[in-house]
């Protein structure tokens, strides 16, 4: 390897999706005379500010920077490098990238997210959903399918099989109900009767920034980073996208429960098996015998036939290029196990978002999952825990890692997850309150020792902020309980 | 507690004018005051209603009528004059929304109960004015309004875009708006037009506890969600032309922002941490109260003085917020018309303070006391010539500003001399979603949603369905008639009212 000259930065941060930018903005904007390096493999996420939305599918957004270099706009003491890294030397606090550099760091932050779970990684028929490019292909490829096969039960399958039309979508998930990583069967139940209802038109203003990534970035470079996962996607990722297929009909799902892809089987595996498509005239699907580039057999014994796989089974950290010859503490979910200052094992590295596993002793309210929200939380964090170490500073954790909260939007409802919303680890002695309004909303409060743990709040509930403060203030609220989501009393108002 | 029939508690209730009953000693034990409620026809037959269904139900669980509430803190040791009852009165923690007591500040046993102010400390509503008119804004409404979402953070867990540290919290909690003059975030005159000139001096922010203090720095700046809110308005209709014009309100279809919210998480922790302290100062000092939630203690207490300088420091804190927003309201209008806030006029017209406790004076059977006045859910209303009140407002008497709910109206009056003598100089207060009780029937045919969460044999309580379908009565404390009410009862009189044409909300 050809021994560029070595490069010594203060803070060196790797990733550049929500967690990496965040790390670097926040660094920069608390101490802009250090010299801050971020290296990314892919396309910088960035937020969108002044974003309108001109017609249905027609957006503007004034970003007055140049793409590409708008951190280093923004921050001046930042620079920017589009580099893969290649190995990690701890020891000596160098990292090496592929075209032969080495940067030395004093403090390190791995932002390097996760890599989607693909059921097959070499099937041309099978597709991921992670990033902006992964979506941008799976646009493309739906506008010429009849029929899409959707694996995963996470936040990305949902949306998708609420958003696509004019294809048929067959969802296998291996829970019992739908949506299960971030609602109750009963939630589930309540979404039921949209799967297969028209789609609602609603122009409302988005409440959150919209993230994109830097578009403009040189083809050469999108190409050359195809190996490498980009930013994940982000919230409200799915607005104005336009996800329709070839069929003239709307929404057409059918959920197959409890299964996972037992086998892919192309057309001539499966004729050579003497195994044919399962007949299904019970549901809504058209017959097209004989006609899919791919079958998928289900661990039900079912073969359904389709243009293409999705897979939206979630992720796995993306801590490869990092761990050979290095001590770093791994947790069980193959992230890297981070203290309450989000430090990994090894000195003066840090690790924030999808990358890393929160390995402290957790808020009673608060727990990880892979969110953008909480890869933004870490990414501000790390870099003010990272600051004070320096400095000398106690800095307490930050108060956003007290409260588990996620606010999201599955079948054109609003959907708020506080706290202990599926009463995780409570054990069985807890209670739950509930009030349904069918097609309108649920509402569901956990209660153990009369005090209220999580909620699950769906529609327009008017209730979250009155119920994370309940949440956080640990009241009394045994003498309410059983009227606590009673209409009558407008609880938001009580607690005022 | 006696079990007493809805006719036998009609007895202990009287009317004394149209607008007005009287709660006679006896409706609940151990009242030291009368208590008193002000209505319309409509209003009364809500108050009546409410009554009367829990009587039938005896109660539902912890949340009692608004008239038994307004009784039992006229049971509260050292209140003086009357517990008073606002035309939007309703159910809340302790002390019923839009419940006004005052303590008599030399009797050594009076109160001060958390449950008085309310946990969300200093809730309060700010108006601005512009000198645009609704047609220059009707075409850019959308994007005014995403633009507003841009710069102003709502929702749970969102955070405030205003760079904040500890130290920098620590002043803003002592300084309250000066210290968002001191930063640049305001204007010098914002502050002339605040109660206590946007900063209570008796604040102590050692008396804020460390998690408030957590919870509160990353929501600087921050809208919430629930019942608060900012709203692009226009003049609909102008009552009082003298007033208005004195308040910058020139023409019918000018367009002004109306900002509600209060102190979030810091305030409910403030206000929590208090609760536990007093419940325990309670059993020590023998302080008796009809009702749990209203726990106290006495004002010179170590605890009382202590919870009143931390309620003073997240009192600052609302300010503070409050500024912040107006900051960011101007950035955007200005960034819309592609003009300064200067040139677009945007003065705070005045900014209320919903929930909060204060030392006044005041004169009572002709002897000037110095009382400590609980206002909760209701607004301090001075009259003309007041000696607090702005010098813009001394002819007019100081703005009264009530929120209705969304798309409904909102309106701003002034105060009277008549409420200064019968309401300690009180009024409504009518922000937010506090008066549309009415909620849609719900449907109750989801067995299906049973079905699916029986599995994990888990206790499910449903919300009763008996009591929502028969009982509720379409319980819709309507703005216009709790203003009407105020304004007839002669207790603030009206100026203006204001149309909504855009929301931003949690």
């Amino acid at each position: 390897m050809t021994d560029e000259l070595e490069d010594v930065y203060k803070y060196v941060v790797v990733g550049g999706g929500i967690a990496g930018v965040t790390c670097v903005e926040t660094l920069s904007a608390l101490c802009p005379d250090e010299r801050i390096l971020l290296l990314t493999s892919s396309n910088l996420v960035k937020a969108v500010i002044n974003y309108q939305k001109v017609s249905k599918t027609l957006e503007s957004f004034d970003v007055q920077e140049k793409p590409m270099s708008y951190i280093q706009n923004d921050c001046p003491n930042v620079q920017v490098l589009q580099k893969t890294i290649i190995s990690l030397d701890a020891k000596n606090h160098i990292l090496r990238t592929d075209d032969g550099c080495k940067f030395k760091y004093q403090k390190l932050c791995i932002c390097a997210g996760g890599k989607p779970k693909l059921i097959s990684e070499d099937n041309a028929y099978v597709v991921g959903i992670r990033d902006t490019e992964s979506v941008q292909e799976f646009q493309s490829r739906l506008q010429k399918a009849r029929r899409i096969i959707v694996v995963g039960n996470g936040g990305i399958a949902t949306e998708l099989v609420y958003e696509v039309e004019g294809c048929e979508v067959l969802w296998a998930i291996k829970d019992i109900s739908i949506s299960s990583t971030f609602v109750d069967p009963g939630a589930a139940q309540f979404f039921l009767p949209h799967l297969n209802q028209e789609k609602s038109q609603d122009e409302k203003p988005l409440k959150r920034l919209k993230y994109t990534s830097d578009k403009e970035m040189s083809v050469e470079f999108q190409k050359s980073s195809l190996q490498t996962p980009g930013g994940a996607l982000g919230p409200d990722w799915s607005t104005s996208l336009e996800m329709k297929g070839l069929q003239s009909l709307c929404h057409c799902v059918h959920v197959e429960y409890q299964v996972e892809v037992a086998k892919l089987w192309s057309p001539e595996e499966l004729r050579n098996a003497c195994k044919t498509e399962t007949t299904h005239t019970d549901l809504p699907f058209t017959q097209h015998p004989g006609s899919w580039p791919i079958y998928v057999e289900l661990t039900n014994g079912k073969i359904y036939g389709c243009d293409f796989v999705v897979s939206a089974t979630g992720v796995t950290p993306n801590i490869e290029p990092f761990t050979e010859n290095n001590k770093f503490h791994i947790a069980s979910d193959g992230g890297l196990m981070v203290n309450d200052k989000l430090q990994t094992s090894e000195k003066d590295i840090y690790a924030a978002g999808d990358v890393c596993t929160a390995s402290w002793d957790p808020a009673p309210h608060w727990f990880q999952m892979r969110l953008w929200a909480q890869a933004r939380q870490m990414g501000a964090y790390a870099a003010k825990s990272m600051l004070a170490d320096d400095s000398g500073d106690e800095i307490p954790l930050d108060f956003c890692f007290e409260l588990f909260s996620h606010v999201t939007k599955f079948f054109n409802y609003k959907v708020i997850l506080l706290g202990k919303y599926n009463a995780q680890g409570l054990g069985t002695d807890h209670e739950l309150l509930l009030r349904v309004t069918k097609g309108k909303e649920y509402v569901k409060a956990v209660i153990q020792d009369g005090r209220l743990q999580g909620a699950v709040l769906i529609g327009d509930t008017d209730l979250e902020e009155t119920f994370e403060n309940l949440i956080l203030n640990q009241l009394d609220l045994t003498p309410f309980k059983d009227h606590l989501l009673e209409s009558a009393i407008d609880v938001e108002d009580f607690f005022d | 507690m006696v079990v007493r029939t809805y006719q036998e508690e009609l007895s202990y209730l009287e009317k004394m004018t149209p607008n007005s009953w009287r709660i006679k000693k006896g409706f609940v034990p151990n009242m030291n005051v009368e208590g008193i409620f002000y209505v319309n026809d409509s209003l009364e037959r809500l108050m009546f209603d409410e009554l009367k269904q829990s009587c039938r139900s005896q109660g539902y669980g912890g949340f009692l009528p608004g008239m038994k509430q307004i009784g039992n803190v006229a049971a509260l040791p050292g209140i003086v004059g009357k517990s008073i009852g606002l035309p939007d009165v309703h159910s809340g923690y302790g002390f019923a929304i839009g419940n006004m007591a005052a303590f008599d500040m030399s009797d050594p046993k009076s109160v001060v109960s958390p449950g008085g102010v309310g946990f969300d400390i200093n809730c309060g509503v700010r108006l601005l004015r512009t000198n645009l008119t609704e047609k220059d804004v009707q075409p850019l409404k959308e994007q005014l309004a995403q633009c507003l979402f841009d710069h102003i953070p709502v929702g749970v867990g969102s955070k405030g875009i205003i760079p904040m540290n500890a130290k920098d919290l620590e002043e803003a909690l002592e300084m309250g708006m000066d210290w968002s003059l001191r930063e640049g975030y305001i204007w010098a005159e914002d502050k002339e037009h605040c109660e206590e000139y946007g900063r209570m001096l008796q604040a102590d922010p050692s008396k804020v506890s460390g998690r408030a203090k957590k919870r509160g720095l990353p929501q600087l700046g921050t809208l919430g969600a629930g019942n608060h809110y900012a709203e692009i308005q226009v003049v609909e209709e102008i009552y009082n032309d003298f007033a208005a014009k004195k308040m910058g309100i020139d023409f019918k279809g000018q367009v002004c922002v109306m900002i509600h919210c209060g102190s979030r998480g810091l305030g409910h922790q403030v206000a929590t941490d208090s609760l536990v302290v007093m419940e325990k100062v309670m059993k020590r000092d023998n302080i008796d109260t009809n009702d749990r939630q209203l726990a106290c203690a006495r004002i010179n207490s170590q605890e009382g003085q202590d919870y009143l300088k931390g309620m003073a420091s997240a009192a600052n804190y609302a300010w503070v917020n409050r500024s912040s927003m107006t900051f960011l309201a101007r950035q955007a209008f200005a960034k819309m018309f592609n003009t300064t806030p200067d040139d677009l006029d945007m003065h705070v017209i005045y900014d209320v303070s919903h929930n909060i406790a204060k030392v006044e004076e005041h004169f009572l059977d002709g002897k000037q006391k110095t009382l400590l006045i609980h206002r909760k859910g209701s607004t301090r209303a001075f009259p003309p010539h007041h000696p607090l009140i702005p010098v813009d407002y001394q002819l007019t008497g100081q703005p009264v500003l009530i929120g209705g709910t969304m798309g409904t109206c909102s309106y701003v009056l002034t105060g009277t001399e008549q409420g200064m003598v019968e309401t300690f100089g009180t009024t409504c207060h009518g922000a937010g979603r506090a008066l549309s009780r009415a909620k849609s029937r719900r449907n109750l045919d989801f067995q299906d949603v049973l079905n699916a969460l029986d599995q994990q044999g888990i206790s499910i309580r449903v919300a009763s369905p008996k009591l929502v379908m028969e009982e509720a009565p379409e319980s819709y404390k309507n703005v216009t008639d709790v203003v009407d009410t105020c304004h007839a009862a002669g207790i603030s009189r009206k100026t203006f009212k204001l149309r909504p044409i855009a929301v931003i909300k949690g």
